[in-house]
């Protein structure tokens, strides 16, 4: 087993790299899945999981061709010889080509102390894991209409050391929970039948507070009892309230079009000065891209090129006026490098939420998609709606529906958008990537002329 | 019958040397993970070792990717405990049990809960299952707990190349597009993005109980290309088990691409509303996937969140002749081609032997796939459908190749019986509702059909996006008008045995990403909701 040290050493060693960035983590994580035994809450699996992954990103000089250079992406194994794998990354970087660019000659000082990390779950997972474990025996204890069916219990703490040739080394650490429950209910129906459906509802978070697992796991059940027997939307297209969690993920896919490497692939990209939502004649958005949020999804100090992340307002009242733009991207386009991570953050509207199901005569609200999928590219979306409220205000009434989909495209539906006044804290992690979603901000938008089939 | 054999010019991929080695001193740990009677111990050791060459118009990139660990494992009749790590020095594993063992003895049993032992299976009963040749062929008369057991998946042209000669087929393939473009009537200006990705990984696991040890390697290879105009995008997708042969493809299918492209530009949009569809092979998997695929996965079952088994245990009909869907990890020749599908191997993550299984026959369902705990908790028969996103997740009941079975049409009669509609062909995800039965099915754009003939227009979603179908499962599957055959453009008896699984990848709900097979024959249906 060799160490970082010896790494670096190696790396140094070799004439042809001309720089490196290095990445540990050192992972920690336990998941419980629970379920039920006839009346007995249990646990059907329990997972104690200890990891450690190694990157290294070099670039070679290729020689001949100063403009140039070589890149690789390895992770390496600390049980296998050092040598050969840096040599092997080495080979394989000279033949790849890449446009050169440096890392930043600056290295930062006084770098911001963030709150990324659950105090509790990074003294002792183990116990946190059984509190919560008790915690879920208590909601599940209590008497319902509906019935329990289980639930996943995920908690990681993730310690990073993050290392760059130019001479800056890091540490950090961020916690992240992860919590699904899933409650169902059964009645009768008019022929006598058993008829029963669920709902499941899924959390992530970093500090475990902001999960309110209590509420959500009341909130999970009376949305199961509302699911059962439903009518399908009828098609037409609707004013439409979507919730933070479905923010997030859009207003995520858009800022994407503000990245230089975008620009640099001639992928869409939105350009500095242009409007965000094209004529929008509803709230006029204001973004900011805020790494230091306590907490969040994407609470980071340092991008991955090295450069300090501090907060960026992105767009500001529908007009953008910053790229997102790390320092290779700097480099290859000439202009100056700028926050390039950080959670999004979006300023508030000025209505509440019974005011926005108000706001027409007929309001569609979505309760919970089946499978939201966004296009980073076009701005559409589309989903079968796996739970929704229509608020007739015509006739005063509330009533749910269920199955059809939705078929909408941020540039056009949110034109006329209106933002509630009150704001909400959300994150989501995807297993395949370091890089979370953080997002704070309205914690409803009506949309407008959304098309939606029944 | 036996799919198609191993010819001597095929080679099988051997287990490396350095994890031959360590499988030597894992039985040793298996008599600590059983020191309690009730309890069985089993082990699982996994490598995924990857390189993904990407070649751009304006550069080319490589990443390698290793993930190693090992996931010792304690059943004890209420709780499948599990202990993961990456620190695989043969040293340190013993104290690694040790102290698993500890945690799993210090566990009280849950009050009120039902005790459920498992006794693991000899090689005897494991023969006794219909299995396919190719792995029969590789069990030894002699296969015991101390007589290891390897499988390996067979290949033609080795995926071991130099980056070079990979950048070289890469750059060529992105040449090859800008050639075509012309072909396509597409302006060079008009393609702005064309991208090509070629990954090859070598999958390795050992897997160790008191009755069987057994390893497999399976080299898995795909390539992808991407084309874009804008924000129009086309893609190919190839990928199998195998070598180099899994990714052969012909100037006719980038032209295709790059047609399809053009035609994307002035797309119209879809009226939302009810339409007679010709869905193509990968969507048929999508379809197949999404409606009793996961629904018939038996831990979503075990827990409550499946109508599949309350449907399952009244012989209820939920969908017409033509409804029968298969889950196969077992397929080594995929539609005939002299490779294994995306989604096959020899054993699931917790040593089954994989076995074709019916889900659903003509619209009966039958008993759902199961991994090792939710087969035990339901009292059904296990399949090889324990699956994990990685050592370092948690084990699940997932799909493999999920397909339906083939009917007996060609093409042209299949677009003849469509007339005036739609044939879709290009997937967009897609999502279950195993309780409320819905079903969600992503389509990237249609093309139109008038008389049986393409007219050349296309039609996104109404805004302009993804077109999802959706409707209620049982609904949708007695709306299947007829089915196509697995060679589909002859009139002649099929000689595949089953139908060409494309390569996919299934998250369960929302997380927990596996790479699963998305095949099977065409299948027109009528009245389908599109918007």
């Amino acid at each position: 087993m060799w160490n970082l040290n010896e790494l670096k050493s190696e790396l140094k060693s070799h004439a042809q790299v001309k720089s490196w960035m290095i990445t540990q983590e050192n992972v920690h994580r336990r998941e419980r899945y629970f379920m039920m035994d006839k009346a007995a809450l249990v646990v059907d699996q329990d997972r104690n999981v200890h990891s450690q992954n190694i990157q290294v990103k070099i670039a070679v000089k290729l020689p001949g061709h100063p403009d140039r250079q070589g890149e690789i992406s390895k992770k390496l194994f600390p049980a296998m010889p050092l040598k050969p794998q840096i040599e092997s990354a080495i080979e394989a970087a000279l033949q790849t080509d890449h446009k050169a660019w440096n890392l930043p000659s600056e290295i930062p000082q006084d770098l911001p102390v963030l709150q990324t990390t659950d105090p509790r779950m990074a003294e002792d997972l183990d116990s946190v894991t059984d509190q919560v474990t008790k915690r879920i025996s208590q909601v599940v204890a209590k008497k319902k209409d509906t019935a329990f069916n289980s639930a996943e219990l995920f908690l990681s703490v993730h310690n990073r050391e993050f290392y760059l040739s130019n001479g800056l080394s890091h540490r950090s650490s961020q916690s992240r929970v992860y919590i699904e429950a899933a409650y169902s209910f059964a009645k009768k129906n008019a022929q006598g039948e058993l008829e029963s459906d669920e709902y499941l509802n899924t959390r992530w978070g970093v500090n475990f507070d902001d999960l309110a697992l209590e509420e959500m796991f009341e909130e999970t059940s009376d949305r199961a009892q509302h699911s059962l027997g439903l009518d399908k939307p009828v098609t037409g297209k609707y004013p439409v309230i979507i919730d933070a969690d479905v923010l997030s993920t859009l207003f995520y896919s858009h800022v994407s079009q503000l990245s230089s490497a975008n620009a640099y692939n001639e992928l869409p990209s939105i350009a500095v000065g242009a409007e965000f939502i094209p004529e929008s004649t509803g709230d006029l958005l204001t973004v900011t891209l805020d790494p230091s949020m306590p907490y969040g999804g994407d609470t980071i100090a340092l991008s991955e090129q090295g450069l300090l992340q501090k907060p960026v307002k992105i767009v500001d009242k529908n007009r953008v006026i910053s790229s997102l733009t790390d320092k290779q991207f700097a480099d290859y386009l000439n202009k100056p490098a700028t926050t390039s991570r950080g959670n999004v953050v979006v300023e508030p509207g000025q209505l509440n939420y019974s005011e926005l199901t108000k706001h027409a005569p007929r309001v569609l609200e979505i309760l919970q998609f089946s499978g939201l999928f966004v296009d980073p590219y076009s701005g559409t979306f589309s989903s079968e709606i796996r739970l929704a409220r229509v608020y007739d205000n015509t006739k005063g009434t509330v009533s749910y529906i269920k199955g059809g989909s939705l078929s909408g495209s941020i540039r056009e539906n949110f034109k006329g958008i209106r933002l509630s006044k009150n704001r909400i804290k959300r994150a989501h992690f995807e297993s395949n990537s370091n890089q979370g979603h953080g997002y704070f901000g309205p914690d409803y938008a009506l949309l407008s002329d959304v098309s939606i089939v029944g | 019958m036996p799919s198609q054999m191993a010819t001597p010019s095929f080679q099988r991929a051997p287990l490396s040397a350095d994890l031959t080695e360590l499988r030597k001193v894992l039985p040793e740990l298996l008599p600590i993970l059983e020191a309690k009677s009730d309890w069985y111990g089993s082990i699982l050791l996994e490598r995924r070792s990857s390189k993904t060459y990407t070649a751009n118009l304006k550069q080319t990139q490589m990443s390698e990717n290793v993930s190693m660990g090992i996931v010792l494992r304690i059943y004890d009749g209420y709780t499948l405990f599990e202990q993961a790590t990456d620190d695989i020095q043969a040293d340190s594993l013993k104290k690694f049990a040790l102290e698993f063992a500890d945690r799993v003895s210090k566990s009280a049993a849950p009050s009120g809960a039902t005790l459920r032992p498992y006794r693991p299976v000899s090689w005897k009963e494991r023969l006794k299952a219909n299995l396919d040749i190719e792995i029969t062929s590789q069990i030894s008369p002699e296969a015991s707990a101390k007589a290891p057991v390897h499988f390996g998946v067979q290949f033609s042209r080795t995926p071991r190349q130099t980056t070079q000669q990979y950048f070289e087929q890469l750059k060529s393939i992105i040449h090859r597009c800008q050639a075509l473009a012309p072909a396509a009537e597409l302006e060079s200006k008009e393609l702005s993005f064309v991208m090509a990705r070629q990954s090859f990984a070598e999958e390795e696991s050992v897997f160790i109980d008191r009755e069987a040890n057994m390893s497999q390697t399976l080299y898995r290879i795909a390539l992808t290309v991407i084309t874009m105009s804008g924000a129009d995008r086309t893609f190919m997708r190839l990928g199998g088990l195998g070598g180099l042969e899994v990714v052969d493809f012909t100037d006719t299918d980038l032209t295709e691409m790059l047609g399809n492209l053009k035609a994307l530009k002035s797309a119209h949009k879809l009226d939302p509303g009810k339409y007679r569809v010709l869905f193509g092979p990968v969507l048929t998997g999508v379809l197949a996937h999404e409606a009793f695929g996961h629904s018939q996965e038996a831990d979503t079952c075990a827990r409550g969140r499946s109508k599949a088994w309350d449907l399952h245990k009244s012989g209820a009909i939920v969908g017409n002749e033509h409804a029968t869907i298969l889950n196969n990890p077992a397929i080594f020749s995929n539609g005939g081609k002299g490779y294994a599908a995306w989604g096959s191997y020899f054993f699931d993550e917790e040593g089954w032997l994989a076995t074709e299984q019916v889900l659903l026959d003509k619209g009966v369902l039958r008993a759902p796939m199961t991994n090792l705990t939710s087969a035990i908790r339901l009292n059904i028969p296990r399949t090889a459908n324990g699956k994990r996103e990685s050592w370092a997740n948690g084990v699940y009941t997932r799909q493999t190749n999920t397909y339906f079975s083939p009917g007996n049409k060609t093409l042209d009669e299949l677009m003849s019986d469509l007339g005036d509609g739609f044939l879709a062909l290009h997937p967009a995800g897609g999502m279950e509702d195993p309780k409320g039965m819905g079903i969600q099915v992503g389509i990237s754009y249609l093309q139109e059909v008038k008389g049986g003939q393409l007219t050349g227009r296309v039609y996104k979603g109404p805004a302009g996006g993804d077109i999802q179908m959706t409707g209620y499962t049982p609904d949708v599957l007695n709306q299947i008008v007829a089915k196509s055959k697995i060679e589909f453009n002859t009139k002649a008896p099929d000689t595949a045995k089953h139908p060409f699984n494309d390569a996919g990848g299934c998250g369960k709900y929302h997380k927990e990403f596996v790479f699963a097979g998305c095949g099977g024959p065409y299948v027109l249906l009528d009245q389908v909701i599109l918007g």
